[in-house]
C-alpha cells in the first residue's frame, strides 16, 4: 500500500532536489570563483566540494572564507537558535522544535570541536601544505597532511549536518506552499531522525582530540602512606580494569609491583580498543580515599592517595619518536646468583631505561624475556612519544591541552567511605552517593561530565 | 644435550643419563603420568597447550583445584628462595596462572571461576592430572616448563621434556647477535650455520628465522631425546627446509664442512663439576646433567668448541658461545689469542641483562 505512495513522494523529492542542485551548482561555481581570489589565505576551502548546497547566499568571513549556509529564504543555523523556538518533546511533531534541537546540537558540537580554533588551524595547515618544499621532510609532511585530513573531515561533517538541517526546512516550507502533506510529514520525520542521531554526534565530538581514538596504558601508583595507600592503589587499578571490561576493551596487565603486605606499589595495564585514550585521559590525576582503614587495629579514619597516569599508544608508526639502541640500558628486573644454566626460573622481567630522559619501562607478565622486552619497549615508546607531544604542545600554543599533560597532575577526585558515602569529582563537582558502584567501574558519568565541562566551558570555541 | 667426551647414549628406564649420576635422587615416579612418553619410542611429548581439549570439568571443581594449588604455592613462602635461590610464592602463583591458561581451552572462562557455578569448561588435561602436576611442581620441584611441556623463548613456544635442557632467557641474546651480524653481511646470511648441542632446538630455530629462506642451519645433538624434541619443534615452526637436525657429538656430524661454516653458535655445558651438587633443585634434580656439567673448570666443551671453530669456520665466519661468566669469557679469549693466534679476531665479551659477562663472540681471521 504505502509502497507506491512512498515512491511518489520520493519522486517528487528527487525532482525538487534536482532543482536545488542546479541552483547549487551555480552557487558553488560562484564560491569557487570567489575563493580563487582568497586562495593564498584559504586554499583548502576552494577544494571543499560544496556538493548539493541548497543555499543561494554565501558570505565570506575575511580570510576564513567559511560559507555560511542558509535556506532559500535566508534562515541560518544561528538564525534558528536566535528564534528561540520552544523545544518540545520528540513525540510532538513540531518541525521548529526538532530544528531547534538539531541546531543546538550543532552549536554544541562546534563548541566541542573548538570551531574557531579549528578553522584557524586548518588554514595554517593548508598554507603549510602548499609550500613547495613540504615533502623535503616526509615525516613532517605526513603529519601535516594527516592532521589536515582529519580536521577537514570534521569540518565537512559539521557542514553536512548544517546543510541537511537547512534542506529539510526548505523542503518543509516548499511542501507547505504546495500543500504536499506527504512530503511535509516525510521531511519532519527526517528532521526527527536527525534530532535523535545528533545526540550521538555530540558525544563523538567530545572525543575529537588527535589521540583520542587510540588505545592507551593506564598506570596507577600508590601515594605515601604504606600499606593503606597500596591497598587503595590496587582498588583504583581494579576500578579501571572493570571499567575497561564493561566498555568492551581488552585489558592486559603489563607490570605489577605488589606491596609487601597488601595492594600494589605500582601497576600498568594496557587498554585496547577505540577511544580508550579519549575516555581514560579524563582520569589523569590524584585520587583520594577516606575510610576506616582495615589495616588499622584502632579503627581510625585514614586518607590515602593514588596517582593515575594515562598514555596513548600511537597507532601510526611514523609518528613515533626515534629511539637509539645505544641510549638504552636493559636490565633484568630481579637477578642474583650466577644465572645462565645454574638457574631455572620463569621470571624474565625486563626493565628498560632510556638514559637521556631517565624514563623507564618495565614488563614482567609475558612468558619470555624477549616478549617482556618487546612489551617494555612499547611502553617506553609511548612514554617518549607522549613526552615529545607535550614538548611540541608547548611550542605550539594553539594545541596546548592540559589533558595530555604527562605529569601526574593534581587531585581530581575524592572517594569518601566514612563518615558518609560519596564520590565527588573536584573538577566538575559531579558526585555520586554510591562509592561501590564507582569502584566497580561505573565511571562513565564522571568521565563524560568532565570531558563536556572541559570543552563546553570554552566560550570562544564555537 | 651435549657431550664432548664421546660417551655413549645409554638407553635407560628414564630418558637420559641421569641414571649414571648419583645426584639423581628421585626415581621420578611422576613420569608415569600421561605427560611422559615411553622412552623406547622416543616420540616427543605434546606440550599441554597443544593437546586436544577432550576433558571437561565444572568451573567450581576447577576453582577447588586452583584454591588448593594456590595455598600450596603460598605455603612455600621464600623457603625455596632461601635454600637454593628457587622460586618464591609470587612466582609460583604466576606459574599457576600460566598452567591454567595452558590447560583450559577458553581462557575467558577462567575469570568467571570466582562465581561458584556448574558451567563446564573444556580442558586439555583431566583435573586429577592437574593435582598431580602441581604436586610435582611444589613437592618434587619439577621445573614448570617440564610440567606444561613447553618454554616460551623469544617469540617461540618450544616443546621441552625431561632429558632436554630448558632454554634459558640469557641464551635469547645469541640470536640478537646473529641478527646484528647478518644484517651487516649478506654473505653470512646466505651461508651455512651450525648450532652445536642444540637441545630443544632453540638456538637453531631462532637463527633459522633470522636467516630466512636463503639460510641453512645444521643443529646437532648427542641425545636421541634432544633429537626427537628439536625435530618436533622444527616441524612445528615449518622450518624443515632451512634447518637440519643431525645426531652426534659436537663437530662429528659436520664432517666435510671444514672451512665452510658461515657461523657457529653454542650454549654448551659450562658449570664446573663441583658446583653441580649445589644447584637449584629444579636444575640439579631434573635437568640432564650432560647438558650442564662442563668438567672440572666448566671449560671442557668450550675449549673443544674453540678448537673446532678454528677448523670449521670459513674466513670471516662468526661465532658466539655462552659461558659461565666473567672468568670463562676471559679465559676463552686468552685461549683463542694465545693458542689459536691469528685464527680469530674482533673478540667481544658481552654481558647478559643481569650484567654478568656471559657471551664471547668473534670472527674467524681472514688468514688461516
Amino acid at each position: 500500500m504505502g509502497c507506491s505512495q512512498e515512491g511518489e513522494v520520493e519522486a517528487k523529492k528527487e525532482e525538487k532536489i534536482k532543482l536545488g542542485r542546479e541552483k547549487a551548482s551555480i552557487a558553488s561555481y560562484c564560491a569557487a570563483a570567489v575563493s580563487e581570489e582568497h586562495d593564498s589565505l584559504a586554499p583548502s576551502f576552494a577544494r571543499v566540494p560544496l556538493g548539493m548546497v541548497f543555499a543561494t547566499q554565501i558570505r565570506f568571513w575575511g580570510s576564513q572564507a567559511a560559507p555560511e549556509q542558509s535556506t532559500s529564504d535566508g534562515l541560518t543555523v544561528d538564525g534558528i537558535l536566535a528564534s528561540n523556538w520552544t523545544i518540545l518533546d520528540e513525540n510532538e511533531g513540531d518541525w521548529k522544535s526538532h530544528a531547534t534541537a538539531v541546531a543546538q546540537s550543532i552549536h554544541l558540537i562546534k563548541r566541542r570541536l573548538q570551531w574557531r580554533k579549528l578553522i584557524v588551524r586548518l588554514n595554517m595547515l593548508s598554507a603549510e601544505l602548499n609550500k613547495p618544499d613540504l615533502w623535503d621532510d616526509p615525516v613532517h609532511a605526513g603529519k601535516i597532511s594527516r592532521e589536515h585530513g582529519s580536521l577537514q573531515g570534521k569540518m565537512k561533517e559539521v557542514n553536512a549536518l548544517e546543510q541537511e538541517l537547512l534542506e529539510h526546512i526548505d523542503m518543509i516550507k516548499l511542501a507547505r506552499e504546495e500543500n504536499d502533506e506527504d512530503l511535509e510529514s516525510e521531511s519532519v520525520k527526517a528532521l526527527l531522525n536527525m534530532r535523535r542521531n545528533s545526540k550521538e554526534k555530540e558525544l563523538e565530538a567530545l572525543l575529537a582530540g588527535e589521540q583520542d581514538l587510540y588505545s592507551c596504558y593506564i598506570e596507577v601508583q600508590a601515594g605515601a602512606g604504606g600499606t593503606e595507600s597500596m591497598d587503595w592503589a590496587a582498588m583504583v587499578m581494579q576500578m579501571y580494569k572493570s571499567w575497561a571490561q564493561r566498555r568492551g576493551y581488552k585489558v592486559t596487565v603489563v607490570e605489577e609491583m605488589p606491596g609487601e603486605i597488601a595492594g600494589i606499589k605500582r601497576a600498568t595495564i594496557k587498554v585496547d580498543g577505540d577511544y580508550a585514550f579519549g575516555y581514560a585521559k579524563a582520569e589523569v590525576g590524584v585520587h583520594r580515599l577516606v575510610r576506616i582503614s582495615p589495616f588499622d587495629s584502632n579503627k581510625r579514619r585514614h586518607t590515602s592517595f593514588a596517582a593515575v597516569a594515562v598514555t596513548p599508544i600511537l597507532g601510526d608508526a611514523s609518528a613515533h619518536v626515534q629511539i637509539n639502541e645505544s641510549d638504552l640500558r636493559i636490565e633484568r628486573f630481579r637477578s642474583g646468583g650466577p644465572g645462565g644454566q645454574h638457574a631455572n626460573t620463569t621470571e624474565s622481567a625486563v626493565r628498560i631505561v632510556h638514559i637521556p630522559t631517565g624514563i623507564t619501562a618495565t614488563c614482567q607478565n609475558e612468558r619470555s624475556q624477549h616478549q617482556n622486552k618487546a612489551s617494555a619497549m612499547a611502553v617506553l615508546q609511548s612514554r617518549l612519544d607522549q613526552l615529545e607531544m607535550a614538548r611540541q604542545a608547548h611550542l605550539n600554543a594553539q594545541h596546548t591541552q592540559s589533558l595530555t599533560d604527562i605529569t601526574w597532575g593534581s587531585q581530581i577526585r575524592s572517594y569518601v567511605l566514612h563518615p558518609y558515602r560519596m564520590v565527588k569529582d573536584l573538577r566538575t563537582n559531579y558526585e555520586v552517593s554510591d562509592p561501590d558502584s564507582v569502584l566497580e567501574g561505573d565511571l562513565d558519568g564522571f568521565i563524560l561530565s568532565y570531558l563536556s565541562a572541559c570543552l563546553d566551558k570554552d566560550e570562544d570555541g564555537a | 644435550m651435549k657431550l664432548s667426551l664421546g660417551s655413549l647414549y645409554r638407553p635407560s628406564r628414564f630418558p637420559l643419563l641421569l641414571k649414571s649420576y648419583p645426584i639423581s635422587r628421585s626415581r621420578r615416579s611422576f613420569c608415569v603420568s600421561s605427560l611422559s612418553s615411553p622412552e623406547t619410542s622416543l616420540k616427543p611429548q605434546i606440550p599441554l597447550f597443544l593437546r586436544p581439549p577432550i576433558y571437561s570439568t565444572t568451573l567450581s571443581d576447577l576453582r577447588k583445584w586452583h584454591d588448593w594449588a594456590e595455598s600450596l604455592a603460598s605455603s612455600v613462602g621464600s623457603t625455596f628462595e632461601k635454600s637454593d635461590n628457587g622460586p618464591d610464592s609470587s612466582l609460583l602463583c604466576r606459574e599457576l596462572k600460566w598452567l591454567l591458561e595452558d590447560a583450559v581451552e577458553d581462557h575467558t572462562l577462567v575469570s568467571q571461576m570466582g562465581v561458584e557455578n556448574d558451567r563446564r569448561v573444556r580442558m586439555r588435561a583431566h583435573v586429577d592430572e592437574l593435582y598431580n602436576l602441581w604436586k610435582q611442581r611444589i613437592q618434587e620441584r619439577r621445573p614448570f616448563q617440564y610440567v606444561v611441556g613447553c618454554e616460551h623463548w623469544r617469540d617461540l613456544v618450544l616443546s621441552v621434556q625431561e632429558g632436554v635442557l630448558i632454554p634459558r632467557p640469557e641464551t635469547e641474546r645469541i640470536v640478537d647477535f646473529v641478527s646484528d651480524v647478518v644484517s651487516k653481511d649478506q654473505e653470512l646470511k646466505r651461508g651455512v650455520w651450525a648450532d652445536l648441542g642444540t637441545g630443544s632446538g632453540a638456538l637453531g630455530i631462532g637463527i633459522s628465522r633470522i636467516l630466512g629462506s636463503e639460510g641453512r642451519v645444521i643443529a646437532t645433538d648427542l641425545s636421541r631425546v634432544a633429537i626427537a624434541v628439536a625435530s618436533y619443534n622444527v616441524h612445528r615452526y615449518g622450518l624443515k627446509d632451512i634447518i637440519e637436525i643431525r645426531e652426534g657429538s659436537w663437530f662429528e656430524p659436520l664432517k666435510g664442512l671444514e672451512g665452510k661454516l658461515a657461523g657457529l653458535v653454542s650454549n654448551p655445558p659450562y658449570i664446573p663439576s663441583k658446583d653441580i651438587s649445589g644447584l637449584q633443585a629444579e636444575v640439579g634434580r631434573h635437568e640432564p646433567r650432560v647438558a650442564l656439567d662442563g668438567g672440572v673448570d666448566g671449560m671442557d666443551a668450550l675449549l673443544h668448541l674453540c678448537d673446532g671453530a678454528a677448523l670449521m669456520l670459513k674466513p670471516g665466519g662468526f661465532f658466539a658461545f655462552e659461558t659461565n661468566g666473567e672468568q670463562h669469557c676471559r679465559a676463552l679469549v686468552d685461549y683463542m689469542e694465545n693458542n689459536k693466534s691469528g685464527s680469530f679476531c674482533n673478540f667481544e665479551i658481552i654481558p647478559d641483562f643481569a650484567g654478568i659477562e656471559r657471551f664471547v663472540t668473534g670472527f674467524h681471521g681472514k688468514a688461516i
